[in-house]
């Protein structure tokens, strides 16, 4: 069985861990928890006929871009950035994030999630940040950890780039 | 890792009648042992002893409530011998390259005793059944399984943080929003739990954590937490203390406050 290992980054609060159970659970809670470490989940699934096991290593979450754990993210195959689509600063922390991942273990598959894109009063990107983001090797999803919006197409897309090598 | 100061202990309490608190600490090695060989003795000695050595702690607690409690607490017992077995047997294969590996036969060594329990005991409510809290340090990387509502914390400097989150009907039931915090601390099966070795369900939780040189872990049972608040066992850790002293007192804290239920306790420094 072919199994990668994907890897959920972004600063604390983002909702990686709502990504994560909203995908392998489809659970929302609205309790915050706190990641430690790296929480490890598992879903397999069938991609042009073959098992692909997907391995989702949760980061836990810093104030700051640069405390982040390199050595957590060794021998990953794609990285799921996550942005809170209702704070600002998780938006432009996220490509200092993207720097520190990329001199770690070089360019590999990526999402760019935006998420909480259910809270449309509160949202805080503007239609200028898309200029931004498309020069970047990624590829834009608006999600939603709540609704399942966006979620399984996330997943869906980067299981096929690990497998396929396709960086966008 | 340079030195790892470990202790633990487990005590009956002051209401229970038996302990049905289990605790393991073992110490994994790569290593060979040569009984003899044509090879020149400094040739022998590379290959002898010595490897790479990992250590395995485990805390399982007993389901309470259940008639056949000394069955659980034998079944624990085979249990853990089993995981330490199997463990090691697993440590032999281990490569940071390939540690996913190694996870997830930690994991399957979980389920198989959960379905040999269910083999031989069945599912019900009178079939034994436990928690668990496993952590396996490889260097400086502990990597955790955790079932149930026994605990796995870690002190860096002064703060302390439960790296486990407790699986209980409470806990499942807040996931859900189905219960606001307020609601789960009134009612009576939020501190069931939602998941078990033996029991009706199971979901292991899996993890890892990268320490450094003066972390401390704490592995325990529900016995010392329903007792001893975060800022005591804080407290206790962050003490110029050996292992052993932290984990003795941290476990007549528990006593003192009542000794409800059994309690164990296992203490790691990282040196």
């Amino acid at each position: 069985m072919i199994q990668k290992k994907i890897c959920m980054v972004g600063v604390f609060g983002a909702g990686k861990t709502c990504l994560v159970q909203q995908y392998v659970h489809s659970l929302f809670s609205t309790k915050y928890h706190s990641t430690v470490g790296v929480k490890i989940d598992r879903k397999t699934v069938a991609l042009d006929g073959t098992d692909l096991t997907l391995l989702l290593w949760d980061l836990a979450g810093r104030d700051d871009a640069a405390d982040i754990s390199v050595s957590y993210l060794r021998g990953g195959h794609g990285i799921i950035y996550v942005v809170d689509g209702t704070r600002r600063e998780t938006f432009d922390q996220i490509f200092e994030l993207q720097t520190i991942v990329t001199n770690a273990i070089g360019v590999v598959p990526s999402v760019l999630a935006l998420n909480k894109v259910d809270l449309t009063e509160s949202w805080a990107l503007k239609p200028a940040d898309d200029a931004a983001m498309a020069k970047e090797p990624w590829q834009v999803i608006r999600t939603s950890a709540k609704t399942g919006e966006g979620v399984e197409a996330s997943f869906a897309w980067l299981a096929k780039a690990t497998v396929t090598g396709a960086a966008q | 890792m340079t030195g790892l100061d470990i202790f633990g202990l487990t005590d009956v309490g002051r209401v229970r009648a038996g302990n049905e608190d289990h605790f393991v600490i073992a110490s994994m090695r790569k290593s060979v042992t040569i009984s003899q060989s044509s090879l020149s003795p400094a040739e022998a000695e590379r290959w002898q002893g010595g490897g790479a050595e990992a250590f395995l702690m485990a805390v399982a607690d007993g389901v309470g409530g259940r008639p056949g409690g000394e069955l659980a607490s034998g079944a624990v017992v085979t249990g853990l011998l089993g995981y330490v077995g199997r463990a090691a047997g697993c440590y032999q294969q281990f490569s940071l390259e390939e540690e996913h590996l190694f996870l997830e036969r930690l994991e399957q060594t979980v389920r198989d005793t959960h379905e040999e329990l269910l083999r031989v005991h069945g599912e019900s409510e009178k079939a034994p059944a436990t928690t668990l809290t496993l952590a396996v340090l490889v260097g400086r990387r502990a990597y955790l399984i955790h079932v149930g509502d026994t605990r796995a914390y870690y002190l860096r400097g002064t703060r302390l943080r439960q790296i486990t989150r407790d699986q209980t009907i409470g806990e499942y039931m807040m996931d859900l929003g189905a219960w606001t915090e307020a609601q789960a601390s009134k009612a009576s099966a939020a501190k069931s739990l939602a998941s078990a070795i033996g029991g009706s369900e199971l979901t292991p939780s899996v993890g890892l954590i990268d320490l450094e040189p003066g972390d401390t872990l704490l592995l325990c049972s529900d016995g010392l937490n329903k007792h001893v608040d975060d800022a005591a066992i804080a407290a206790v850790l962050g003490k110029a203390i050996p292992a052993e002293a932290q984990a003795r007192e941290l476990v007549a804290l528990a006593l003192a406050g009542g000794g409800t239920d059994n309690v164990t306790a296992i203490v790691a420094r990282v040196g």
